[in-house]
């Protein structure tokens, strides 16, 4: 099926509207004003009658057997109203369900703790001073256990077990093998093989995660308002968790200041529900500070140690790639971040046309914090790998960067192109964002430069990345980590009032990317009316129809499919009706220009708002039979997506965008600091339905892209302890690091979406960091150095230029 | 204390900090709390003129001062040039860190009306956003110095 079959405009000049004033603009963002003027009610800004503050006790061993915990003292703190341990959370929950499935635990450490922040009780008091101090007054008694916190001796027969019932701490081994890669390596006349370590880092929204929920025993009913950027999903968890029916739990999310993933949080959910529930039903409010996060929130994701090849022939034709990945999930499963290990196969080999690959794949437990996903899931550190061996393979041919890519690109004639792992692009023009970028940069002369500046001692790097961006998720991606399920509906509903204004009803809250905006101007420019009279608002679970929200880069596209769906039934009801006000057929009528008239009678026609206002208060003029409701839902989902095969290979996600990232840096021998002197991008996500939001995208990805590439990185010793705990410590990058970028926008429209957009959300993350690391490496050669590990924090890169000089001498 | 022009007393516990103080006993939530350790600039207001991180200050510290937060930067419905400027270049995007870059722009040009280049960075340089990168922020500054100029 294809969106022409629903009646949904694959492009902007298919709208019914000759003059569409919104679609493809810069447009002011609906949201703004009231962030602007603090009148945006973030979830710490809610206050109930009787709510109570929870404070969590967290366990400071990374491995420990719980002996006892003692509440009675913290219990008697006047202002303390309930206390809950890990007896409660047995007593009225269950473990979480995981992907892959078996490796959950409860909200509260039951038997043992197996990491450092792992909530083992929990307080509700009226205030949070008080609650903080009563976690002072319980006594907990831990026998400490030998802890594993490195993956590589996770493995070792004798290592300490994180689920000792589980036998090892192995979570997944899988081996995908994908066409003919002993033939293709057997066959090369070049490979290129290198061990890889990306450290663990995170999403850090400015905003940590908060919630307050609400335990009513009578109804048997669970409310929750929190920050949360898959209410429906974790509605459903929560259902699973408590055993109540689903039509039970209520989620009502609020607007969060930034996710990238990590705002799931449920963990506090359910603490916060249990307190409730032993507080008589009073609501509880958990607001997780930073070095809560830090510690024990979803701050972490990609830790990971690969072991990769390139196969290539004489001329640099990639032949085949291999990959051995062990990732380091942490303690359990329960952050979903198994899906970042499964997502590399959207897109396994990037923008070529590699004919084999082979994807060796193991997960493993160990005594840290449970990884969680974050904005851009896996490939970011995978395209790394990838473009780092390109670089290599390059070197070794004696060809540029650029020339060895533009031998292996999908050509454009190719598209919708199936690559080796199974998924499907769109469509692309991979060499002409690679052209934008080099005219863009004037490459040659930046070569020039860097071997002017090289004879005088001055180590300059140029990265040249190329990366997709698969967007518009699909659970079938994730088929290989045991995600169930084909499909993720988004809905909308579109109604008009009795006054003739428009409004959407979405199930998502609002978390930065504009998407209220792009919903109203798609609106606005279908019935042609001023996007101020357009309105969207969120509904909880209960009241919104089917819908997801944020993630994997597949709002955008997903909400503009529903929004014109809805718009399309509609206006099909509008034509009825008219058409009896017309005395015609249905098939005779049509809306143009915000008018719904005859065709080819534009004096038979009226504003489509007097046909809704004949809905709703004209029964007398109405044909009979007709649905005199001026509003309609319409759920999207991806056409044509399908189920994993036994390899994993599936068409998952919907759209395949493409950037080109040229940057330049100079690395300091001396001091080890990494400057980045310029950047320029050549973008092609399909049609810009915002152009504003798509280059906030971007931006906001460069600026992390540069944080995972430099600075971030969460830190244990190996006794599993946290050593990077505060801001001050786990450094997030600033202006005096983020450089300003020169951009340049291309278009491939995708055939396959609404409008031709492309998922964009997760934006320059994919490719930032790869180009940075691949610039430094690119300085180094000079000295005969590689840098291999991930981020390039002054201190390993001092390490490593000591290590070159101490080998030259 | 006076808070965007009008004054309130409280008695407060002396641990309660400035912060917790205006969103919790005032209701002036539009201040946010980024990270409660005095490196993320979320929760910048204006103290005596002076921008200030009121998570590591404590409220009693402000007795007596005159405040002002982004609840104090409109005139009702209409925007201060600083905040007309961030809608304008889509100098957000969550927003949650705005208010508190607002309020230490709003310092600088009330220091001075030709900021140069160095200092917009160093006045950005305390703040830290998750979300939109830096460029469109300095854009944004760059037009509010404009809009000051012509008002
Ligand atoms: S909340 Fe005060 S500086 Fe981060
Ligand atoms: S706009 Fe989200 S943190 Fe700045």
């Amino acid at each position: 099926m294809s969106e022409r079959d629903t009646g949904i405009p694959t492009s902007v000049a298919e709208l019914p509207n000759s003059e569409p004033r919104y679609v493809g603009r810069p447009i002011d963002r609906l949201e703004d004003p009231a962030l602007l003027t603090g009148r945006t009610q973030f979830i710490d800004d809610l206050v109930l009658p009787r709510m109570l503050h929870c404070a969590i006790l967290r366990s400071p061993h990374a491995h420990a057997t719980i002996v006892s915990v003692d509440t009675s003292e913290a219990e008697k703190l006047p202002g303390v109203v309930a206390v809950v341990t890990g007896e409660d959370a047995k007593r009225w929950s269950n473990p979480v369900m995981t992907v892959p499935p078996g490796w959950g635990t409860h909200c509260l450490a039951t038997d043992k703790a197996r990491f450092v922040g792992e909530p083992v009780a929990a307080v509700a008091a009226v205030s949070r001073y008080v609650a903080e101090d009563a976690l002072e007054l319980i006594a907990v008694e831990y026998e400490p256990l030998p802890a594993v916190a490195d993956a590589r001796k996770a493995l070792d027969v004798g290592s300490p077990l994180v689920f000792e019932q589980n036998g090892d701490n192995v979570m997944l081994r899988k081996l995908f093998t994908w066409g003919d890669v002993d033939g293709a390596f057997a066959g090369a006349t070049h490979v290129v093989q290198r061990e890889f370590r990306w450290n663990r880092l995170g999403a850090n929204p400015l905003e940590t995660f908060g919630v307050v929920s609400q335990w009513d025993e009578l109804e048997g009913t669970l409310t929750c308002r929190g920050s949360f950027q898959a209410q429906h999903h974790f509605a459903m968890a929560r259902a699973m968790v408590f055993n109540l029916p689903l039509n039970k739990v209520r989620f009502i999310a609020h607007p969060h200041g930034g996710s990238f993933g990590g705002k799931g949080g449920a963990r506090g959910t359910d603490i916060t529900a249990l307190l409730s529930r032993k507080a008589g039903g009073r609501p509880v409010k958990w607001i997780e500070d930073r070095m809560e996060y830090l510690a024990g929130g979803a701050s972490q994701a990609w830790d990971r140690h690969y072991d990769a090849a390139v196969a290539l022939d004489a001329q640099g034709k990639v032949l085949g790639f291999r990959v051995r990945l062990l990732d380091d999930l942490g303690a359990t499963a329960e952050g979903w971040g198994a899906v970042s290990a499964a997502k590399p196969l959207t897109s396994f080999t990037g923008c070529y046309a590699i004919p084999a690959a082979q994807y060796d794949l193991t997960i493993v437990a160990t005594n840290k914090l449970p990884g969680s996903p974050y904005r851009g899931m896996g490939p970011p550190p995978h395209n790394w790998v990838l473009e780092q061996l390109m670089d290599l393979a390059a070197r070794e041919l004696a060809l540029d960067p650029a020339e060895i890519r533009r031998r292996n690109f999908i050509p454009p004639d190719a598209f919708p192109y199936t690559i080796a792992s199974g998924n499907e692009y769109d469509s692309g023009d991979y060499a002409a964002a690679l052209e934008t970028a080099l005219a863009m940069a004037d490459y040659p002369a930046l070569r020039a430069e860097q071997a002017r500046l090289r004879a005088e001692g001055r180590y300059l790097g140029i990265g040249l990345v190329n990366t997709i961006e698969p967007g518009v998720f699909d659970w079938n991606a994730y088929a290989i980590v045991g995600q169930p399920g084909t499909g993720v509906p988004e809905g909308a509903t579109v109604g008009i009032d009795l006054f003739g204004k428009l409004t959407i009803k979405v199930g998502f809250a609002l978390e930065g990317q504009g998407q209220y905006t792009v919903a109203a101007q798609v609106l606005a420019d279908w019935f042609k009316v001023d996007i101020a009279d357009v309105r969207v608002i969120a509904l909880d679970t209960l009241a919104a129809p089917p819908h997801f929200g944020p993630g994997g880069s597949r709002l955008g596209v997903a909400i503009t499919g529903a929004v014109l769906g809805a718009a399309r039934r509609l206006t099909d009801k509008l034509v009825a009706v008219a058409a009896g006000l017309f005395r015609t057929t249905p098939e005779h009528v049509e809306l143009r220009d915000g008018r719904i008239g005859v065709k080819g009678m534009p004096e038979a026609s009226m504003p489509f708002q007097e046909v809704a206002q004949t809905m709703l208060a004209r029964s007398d003029l109405l044909p009979p039979g007709v649905d005199p409701n001026p509003e309609a839902t319409y759920v999207w989902t991806a056409p044509g997506r399908t189920p994993a095969d036994d390899q994993g290979r599936a068409k998952s996600y919907l759209t395949a965008a493409n950037a080109c990232h040229l940057v330049l840096v100079e690395v300091d021998v001396e001091t080890a600091q990494v400057h980045i002197r310029k950047y320029w991008i050549a973008d092609d996500c399909g049609t810009r339905l915002n152009p504003a939001n798509v280059e906030g995208q971007t931006q906001g990805g460069v600026a992390q892209g540069v944080g995972a590439a430099l600075l971030e990185e969460a830190v244990y010793d190996e006794d599993g302890q946290l050593r990077t705990s505060t801001f001050m410590d786990y450094l997030l990058p600033t202006i005096y690091e983020v450089p300003m970028t020169e951009k340049r926008a291309l278009c491939t429209p995708s055939p396959f979406t609404p409008l031709g957009a492309k998922g964009c959300g997760e934006g320059a993350m994919h490719t930032t960091p790869a180009a940075i690391l691949c610039a430094i490496n690119d300085a180094l050669v000079p000295l005969g150095l590689e840098l291999r590990e991930v981020p390039a924090s002054p201190q390993r890169l001092w390490t490593l230029l000591q290590q070159g000089k101490a080998a030259r001498r | 204390m006076t808070v965007n022009g009008e004054r309130h007393e409280a008695d407060v516990e002396p641990r309660t900090t400035l912060v917790d103080f205006l969103r919790g006993t005032l209701g002036l939530t539009g201040t946010h709390v980024g990270c409660e350790h005095g490196v993320c600039g979320a929760c910048t207001v204006l103290w005596n003129g002076k921008a200030v991180r009121s998570c590591i200050m404590l409220a009693v510290q402000a007795d007596g001062a005159e405040l002002k937060t982004v609840e104090g930067l409109a005139d009702g419905p209409t925007l201060h040039p600083i905040q007309r400027a961030f809608l304008e270049k889509h100098g957000l995007q969550c927003g949650f860190c705005t208010p508190g870059f607002m309020i230490s722009v709003y310092e600088l040009l009330s220091r001075t009306s030709t900021p140069t280049d160095e200092e917009i960075t160093d006045t950005l340089g305390g703040h830290i956003c998750r979300c939109t990168g830096y460029q469109s922020i300095v854009e944004a500054v760059h037009v509010a110095v404009e809009k000051m100029r012509t008002k």
